[in-house]
């Protein structure tokens, strides 16, 4: 018998609730804009007015019915190089959070259910990470494998890999200690077993919220690097590159506002949704919504 | 453990420093290992270090060719100064906003803040400071735009560093507005950020105490509503909020290389920055040190803050 | 003996998508000076939110109907900064649970003596003084130190003395006890509910006692009101409702209780469920769950009729009341 699913099951429980979480406007803001960019991102090459590189002699246009977000120092179509811009930032940060969650979800997975010295190795190292300014590494890791937007993905992964590692190791821990594992391990059930049925069931929900909410930040990070010069090289349509330029032609300002926005919309998004699943997966407000 | 990591990763500061035309010159390059002792085995030249650490030694820069904490000593009051304000802002703001949006959960006003504190949490910084600098510099001319003084303005006698007390300390009272003039623009674009995050975190931290009994037993004594917030909620709430301003200080750094370097201000940011590209060791490892010893101060500060506002806290 | 509190027809519900949920369905009763007033029932009844509309505590959205007449005023329809003052002051309350009904955070010198200077402006020291004193009443030995102490240095039942003394600081004339005992062992119960008795007979204080402990209750209350599903179905002096109760609901609390003289005897559970505001029955809330039930329970709210005895009651099918109706 499933002792996990027969005492509770949050996942279950946060399924049924998120219908009521999309009411919420908000939302339904932040889930209409994340698709948007997604799809944004997939279709680029079709619904972009312009190629992102192509250069011509309009240079500094400001917004216009041709060029509606204006043209840049080169004469590129600001627009296109946005639209395009969502096919670097959005999947690398995907990417990233992928990797960085692979890695500390493992590392901080490993550390919670075997404790001891491994514990004590993966949170030490965690901590050191958490001691240094995320950018600081950052930029250090860059300069050292040299600019490029392949390195500062490395970059990010390497200063973000423990804040994975600390929530999948907390949630490990208190399920391990909660009473249902507990219970089946009296009725005879392997730890294992109570790992994969009753641990990782608890642990998704906290884990969609964090990487929801860690794709904004890293999207952040990434285009701050770029912004910085040490991601993404001209001429490659990045956000944080564009806003870069856009700050040595302050008159332009459509050539770096516009990359800003895209930034900040797609981080919102991010954000929105991450905030509202939180809500969503908090065990209290399931109990509240229950009416208990 | 600092220097382990930064002679971990590939690439030759010397290479790096020199840059593509003098590093194709070998004469150059052993001239520059052997002033800076990297021509030694790296045992030896960890024992080297390790030993002029305990002396306060941080090195020289590869870079300003001064010892590191020479450096060190002139970045940091600047961006201590420029840290600090951002933190007591977002504190003020995203405190106040939390509570309000507690108070008023799922009303109106909560959505609105949410959507301001998200959208805090969201802005890259750097183009913040550049649309702020757009509309308050460029356009308005409300604020000069760079640097911690206009370059007319002479420095006050140094006590802390920090230019505003500094000022105040010697009655200079044109130069405190001047640097207070200086100071606004960057401290607020870096509070943008934890301005989010704390209100963010001050409104779970309030929601979770609203539910608590003690809160209605002093509604019932007939205390007045702003009592009630601040004496009982806010009491209960700050231990969460406490630990999130504590972890603040690391995020500021972040925002500190990015916003330095727009705003020109002569810190620790700018110089981190400089460091990193240049792959400048001895100066990258000062600065992770200097943000390491604020880290461990930090923790210790809010530790003590903990006893201090929750008795149980003593007995654990 | 004078009415101090007349409740009316008081209404609490919330508005929701399908139309208003009523909570507490038009309870009206009346407390006097000097008495314990209690009111009875199983949790989900209404009785903490009939408490908590009288203090203006109730949480956020619900709706209030009603008059609750103090000394010719009307605190559901006073204004909120003067139904503030009279909070502590007039109506004071003590919760059910010490653990957290206490502020964790705070020494007991500023919770006991913060209202005393807001609400009367003492000075600091005369506050004090008036701390000890209170302290002393509710017999916590040592009053000096506990001052300076905190929640978590007490226990249970200290922390039960701290908040009644908190609760009559301001010198309240009605003082609401939501299950003052039920968190606490047996034999602290005892004691704080003769500290009660005896504030409420020297400091001429009215008491409301709340609480589903009849046992309680019959020892303590001068006259009882039973509630079930947001509506009163009993009510009247202790010694008619408890000792000889005639609704069927109350006569089931009242032999679901142990008896001290037949210790042997079987006690007898109430079958079912009380029901909640979402899945309140049509008619007499209690019918489903009752063993006397006849067809016209299921569709019209029986009426609180008084009898003789003295006492009100809701039941269609008692003999008294269906004579009276005829």
């Amino acid at each position: 018998m499933s002792v996990g699913a027969a005492v509770s099951n949050p996942l279950a429980s946060a399924w049924r609730l998120i219908p009521g979480a999309w009411r919420q406007p908000l939302t339904v803001v932040g889930g209409i804009l994340a698709v948007s960019w997604l799809l944004i991102a997939l279709l680029a090459p079709l619904i972009s007015p312009y190629d992102p590189l192509a250069q011509s002699a309009a240079l500094y246009q400001a917004p216009s019915a041709a060029h509606l977000m204006g043209t840049d120092e080169l004469g590129r179509d600001v627009f296109s190089r946005v639209l395009w811009g969502a096919r670097i930032s959005i999947p690398l940060a995907m990417l990233l959070v992928a990797l960085a969650f692979t890695i500390g979800g493992t590392l901080g997975g490993l550390a919670g259910y075997l404790g001891g010295w491994v514990d004590e190795l993966v949170m030490r190292g965690a901590d050191f990470v958490f001691a240094v300014p995320t950018i600081l590494l950052a930029m250090a890791v860059v300069a050292a494998l040299g600019p490029g937007l392949f390195h500062a993905v490395l970059a990010v992964v390497l200063v973000s890999w423990p804040g994975h590692a600390r929530v999948v190791r907390g949630l490990v821990r208190t399920t391990m200690e909660s009473e249902y594992v507990a219970v089946g391990r009296l009725l005879g059930s392997p730890t294992h077993r109570a790992l994969t049925v009753d641990v990782l069931p608890n642990i998704a929900g906290p884990v969609i919220v964090l990487a929801a909410l860690e794709i904004g930040n890293a999207i952040l990070l990434l285009s701050a690097l770029s912004f910085l010069g040490l991601g993404a090289r001209p001429p490659a349509a990045e956000w944080g590159s564009m806003v870069s330029t856009g700050a040595e032609h302050f008159e332009a300002w459509w050539m770096g506002d516009f990359p800003g926005l895209a930034i900040v919309s797609v981080v919102l998004a991010f954000n929105l949704l991450g905030d509202s699943l939180r809500d969503a997966f908090d065990p209290k407000a399931i109990i509240k919504a229950r009416g208990a | 453990m600092a220097f382990v990591l930064t002679h971990l990763v590939p690439g030759d500061p010397a290479v790096a420093n020199l840059g593509d035309r003098a590093s194709a010159d070998p004469v150059a390059v052993r001239i520059y290992r052997e002033h800076f002792g990297l021509d030694k085995p790296l045992p030896v030249q960890y024992f080297v270090y390790l030993g002029n650490l305990l002396h306060g030694d941080l090195g020289e820069s590869e870079q300003s060719q001064r010892p590191v904490s020479t450096d060190l000593a002139e970045y940091i009051p600047a961006t201590a100064e420029l840290a600090i304000t951002s933190i007591v802002l977002a504190c003020l703001l995203g405190i106040t906003l939390g509570v309000i949006a507690a108070l008023n959960r799922n009303r109106l006003s909560d959505q609105i803040i949410r959507v301001v504190s998200l959208g805090g949490m969201s802005t890259p910084q750097f183009w913040l400071a550049l649309v702020a600098l757009y509309i308050f510099f460029y356009k308005l001319s409300w604020v000069p735009g760079s640097g911690r003084l206009d370059a007319i303005v002479l420095p006050p006698p140094h006590l802390t560093g920090l230019f505003t007390i500094d000022s105040l300390a010697a009655g200079q009272f044109d130069v405190f507005a001047n640097s207070i003039q200086h100071l606004i623009l960057p401290a607020c674009v870096l509070a943008a950020f934890n301005m989010g995050l704390f209100t963010r975190f001050t409104r779970s931290a309030v929601l979770e105490v609203l539910e608590n009994d003690y809160v209605r037993t002093a509604r019932a004594k007939g205390l007045p509503e702003l009592t009630v917030v601040f004496r009982h909620i806010l009491r209960a709430a700050s231990p969460p909020i406490l630990t999130v301003v504590g972890l603040a200080f690391g995020n500021v750094m972040t925002g500190t290389v990015l916003v330095e370097n727009i705003f020109s201000w002569p810190g620790i940011g700018q110089y981190s920055y400089r460091s990193a590209t240049a792959l400048d060791l001895p100066a990258i490892v000062g600065v992770m040190l200097f943000v390491a010893i604020v880290y461990i101060l930090v923790n210790m500060v809010v530790d003590i803050l903990y006893g201090i506002i929750d008795p149980r806290v003593q007995l654990a | 003996m004078t009415t101090l509190l007349s409740v009316r027809d008081l209404r609490v519900w919330l508005d929701t998508a399908r139309g208003p949920l009523p909570i507490v369905d038009g309870v009206s009763f009346d407390i006097s000076a000097g008495q314990v007033f209690g009111l009875a029932g199983e949790s989900g009844s209404g009785k903490t939110i009939t408490a908590l509309a009288l203090l203006g505590l109730l949480p956020a959205g619900a709706r209030t109907g009603g008059s609750a007449i103090l000394d010719g005023r009307d605190l559901m329809t006073m204004r909120t900064a003067q139904r503030r003052r009279t909070r502590g002051r007039e109506v004071a309350m003590v919760f059910q649970d010490p653990m957290s009904s206490l502020h964790p955070m705070l020494t007991i010198e500023r919770q006991l003596t913060e209202h005393l200077r807001y609400q009367l402006g003492m000075s600091r020291k005369e506050a004090d003084e008036r701390a000890v004193e209170l302290l002393t009443e509710v017999r916590i030995p040592n009053p000096e130190a506990a001052l300076r102490g905190h929640p978590h240095q007490f226990s249970g039942g200290m922390r039960q003395r701290i908040q009644i003394a908190i609760a009559l600081a301001c010198e309240p004339r009605l003082l609401v006890a939501d299950e003052p005992t039920t968190a606490l062992d047996v034999t602290v119960q005892a004691g704080i509910l003769r500290l009660l008795h005896r504030l409420c007979q020297e400091k001429d204080l009215a008491v409301m006692l709340i609480t589903h402990d009849l046992g309680v209750l019959s020892a303590l209350a001068d006259t009882v009101t039973v509630m079930y599903a947001g509506r009163v179905v009993e009510s009247g002096p202790t010694a008619q409702v408890m000792g000889r109760s005639r609704h069927p609901y109350t006569r089931g609390l009242v032999d679901s209780l142990p008896h001290p003289e037949a210790a042997d005897r079987a006690l007898v559970p109430i079958a079912g469920e009380p029901a909640g505001p979402e899945s309140r029955p049509a008619g007499c809330a209690f019918h489903p769950r009752c063993r006397y039930m006849e067809p016209p329970c299921a569709t019209a709210v029986p009426p609180l009729i008084r009898i003789d005895d003295g006492r009100e009651m809701a039941c269609p099918v008692d003999p008294l009341v269906a004579s009276l109706a005829r």
